[in-house]
């Protein structure tokens, strides 16, 4: 059956002079299988609407083809005309006239406008309905971690009415809190109280994940516990797996022990009451080895602060630059100033010794352009921030890729801030990289949103079958699994006891990667299937 | 005149790129054809030589940014398809690099433009494939 095409024309306004209108449209109207040619100046207000709606009902339109402003625009409008007239939103092409042709060049342009219109009605006679379906999906949402964003996460998901389970590898929530109660004075203790009580969180302790299946909306965990093991389903996964800290290879000519603490000692000690003998020098070093030291930065000002009020000791900072982009590290910076914290600048490694029972550091300070001694009681080495034990075997198990750092999701500017390559798994916090306290609560009211959103109502709308595989053609040659950036297919058994490849519409992302490398050509993608781009390409040059 | 310029567009990031030169006017070839695609990773061979056999005189192929592409790996294969094309291209003797792959952000409206121009120059030099 041959297609009946009508073509709709919009002059925005008559914000495109360069174009002959009244020509396009004889030129059109002379198009095979076009039936009708429209001209309006304001296609995609109410009237411009209804008028294409009426017209394609009257005139039995079955494939239509705007002529106006990019896709990007107005696209969903033009859609929702052609569902006004009972036609399927999928049947309609649009020529970018606007954008691409009458803005883009100076001079008379007719005639290419006329060739993208010839390409998009070419197009438009190929394409097929794409019905939606409403898929139902489990609300539960398991949180794996135990810190600060995963409990309020937790919290915040449970208030909103979703069954949450916490998952937490070590025997006690908590995770690294206590280092954010030092630095921003924030008690945590009510929050682990706040997960514990409420109803709708389930708490699972010495717990891991051992293998996820599934797609979004009915992931079927195995997760051991203790020594048994068990399965569980979920609409949605969030990791909140945190960081590590390590201290940096620093060559120093002793091991970091008593003289030379971590950032987390130091901790330990401020939180005593009464530190035994307290340190008279403590020398801080940072950003000599890592560059990327956003929350090193802030865990040595606040602590730097910390010591000057408790212990009155004198405090040397040892630094290459202080970064201070962080929501509140530039007032930090200035009151530890104020309260007698001394910064020097370096550029080359400072030395470090042992000196009768103390530690000698020297260094060249860039300012004062002189070898400086500094024998201190206690320094605080320089930490970096890694992504927790156990990332590698967690993205090799959900296949999702981790960015050059080995964290995950913190690069990929087009699925940023939280969501991953796999829809309905999460990504929050720590595990996303050098994150302070603020980005952290952003990811989690993020994610708390996106959840909400995907599962509250218990089903979701997808579109049936948009890229679905021809179970006559596959055979199973496993390609298309293993190129899925969504991970969303795999194999099925058909009636006829032949195992094909199958693509779920739920978790298909819709991106044709399948389609273009499939070697049987047994995949097509309703709206970039081959024929239909090849149908674009035809109408090159066509008189 | 013949010898259009077929650029297959990356709808979350070359085609606005070519929407944004257009609304801040920056003029570029008006034989360039741009066709909308879901991921630079749809394109095929067939598709760039089919142009290539309809009488377009470059192709070009542009998607996401390194490390930025939606769907994680559809710019480096599309970059491979492209090579591979170059090659076939070579072999029945159509040189001159008339098919190309580049990375271009939403925002890069000067790159795009930049891209077009350059390859539109290169066409002129190498003259049209019919």
């Amino acid at each position: 059956m041959e297609a009946n095409t009508g073509v709709f024309i919009c002059d925005c306004g008559r914000s495109m002079n360069n174009i002959d209108f009244s020509r396009v449209r004889e030129k059109v109207a002379k198009i095979p299988h076009v039936t009708c040619v429209n001209l309006s100046s304001n296609l995609c207000l109410e009237e411009g609407k209804e008028q294409m709606t009426s017209c394609i009902r009257d005139k039995n339109i079955d494939r239509v083809v705007v002529a106006a402003c990019s896709p990007e625009f107005k696209e969903h409008v033009f859609q929702q005309a052609l569902e006004n007239a009972g036609l399927n939103g999928h049947l309609l092409s649009v020529a970018n006239i606007r954008e691409q042709c009458a803005w883009a060049h100076e001079g008379d342009v007719t005639e290419k406008a006329l060739e993208l219109i010839r390409m998009a009605v070419n197009r438009t006679r190929l394409l097929q309905p794409v019905e939606e379906k409403e898929l139902s999906v489990n609300k539960g949402v398991l949180v794996v971690g135990g810190g600060f964003s995963a409990l309020n996460s937790a919290i915040q998901l449970s208030q909103l009415g979703l069954p949450t389970t916490l998952l937490e590898r070590e025997s006690t929530l908590g995770g690294r809190i206590r280092e954010l109660e030092n630095m921003y004075g924030f008690k945590t203790g009510p929050m682990i109280e706040a997960a514990e009580g409420a109803k709708n969180i389930d708490i699972l302790t010495s717990a891991e994940v051992l293998e996820v299946e599934g797609k979004i909306g009915n992931f079927m965990v195995r997760i051991r516990k203790g020594a048994e093991e068990i399965s569980r389903s979920f609409g949605a996964i969030v990791f909140a797996t945190g960081y590590e800290t390590e201290v940096t290879d620093q060559d120093f000519q002793l091991k970091p022990g008593v003289n030379i603490i971590s950032q987390e000692r130091l901790a330990q000690m401020l939180q005593a009451s009464s530190p035994k003998g307290r340190p008279q020098t403590v020398g801080f070093i940072f950003d000599f080895y890592d560059e990327n030291s956003r929350f090193p930065t802030l865990a040595t000002l606040s602590n730097a602060l910390a010591i000057k009020q408790k212990w009155g000791s004198e405090v040397y900072v040892l630094c290459r630059d202080v970064k201070v982009d962080s929501e509140g590290a530039d007032q930090l910076y200035r009151e530890a100033r104020e309260h007698g914290v001394v910064f020097s600048k370096f550029e080359e490694k400072p030395r470090i010794s042992a000196d009768d029972g103390r530690v000698k550091v020297e260094a060249k300070d860039v300012f004062l352009g002189e070898d400086m001694t500094l024998i201190c009681d206690l320094v605080v080495a320089e930490e970096r921030i890694l992504p927790p034990a156990g990332t590698k075997d967690l993205s090799f198990l959900l296949s999702i890729r981790t960015d050059s750092q080995g964290f995950y999701q913190d690069e990929n500017v087009h699925l940023y801030p939280v969501a991953s390559e796999r829809k309905g798994i999460f990504f929050i916090g720590g595990c996303r990289g050098d994150l302070d306290f603020q980005r952290a609560l952003a990811d989690v009211s993020s994610v708390v949103m996106n959840v909400y959103g995907l599962l509250s109502s218990g089903k979701v709308v997808v579109e049936a079958e948009k890229v679905k595989v021809d179970p006559q053609k596959c055979v199973a040659c496993l390609t298309c699994i293993r190129v899925c950036p969504h991970s969303a297919i795999q194999l099925a058994r058909t009636e006829g006891e032949k195992e094909v490849a199958e693509i779920s519409d739920l978790a298909c992302d819709a991106c044709g990667v399948c389609a273009a490398i499939c070697p049987a050509k047994a995949i097509k993608f309703e709206g970039y299937s081959d024929e239909q781009i090849l149908a674009q390409i035809e109408a090159l040059g066509a008189p | 005149m013949r010898g259009e310029i077929v650029a297959f567009c990356c709808e979350r990031s070359a085609y606005p790129a070519a929407d944004l030169a257009g609304k801040g006017k920056l003029c570029y070839p008006d034989n360039l054809r741009v066709i909308r695609i879901p991921c630079a990773g749809r394109v095929d061979a067939i598709h760039i030589l089919k142009a290539f056999e309809k009488g377009a005189a470059a192709v070009l192929v542009l998607g996401c940014e390194d490390g930025a592409c939606h769907h994680i790996t559809g710019n480096i294969r599309a970059r491979e398809r492209v090579r591979y094309c170059d090659m076939l291209l070579k072999e029945v003797g159509l040189d001159g690099g008339r098919v190309g792959m580049f990375n271009v952000a939403p925002n890069e409206t000067h790159k795009f433009v930049r891209i077009v121009n350059e390859m539109n120059e290169k066409i002129k030099e190498s003259g049209e494939t019919k």
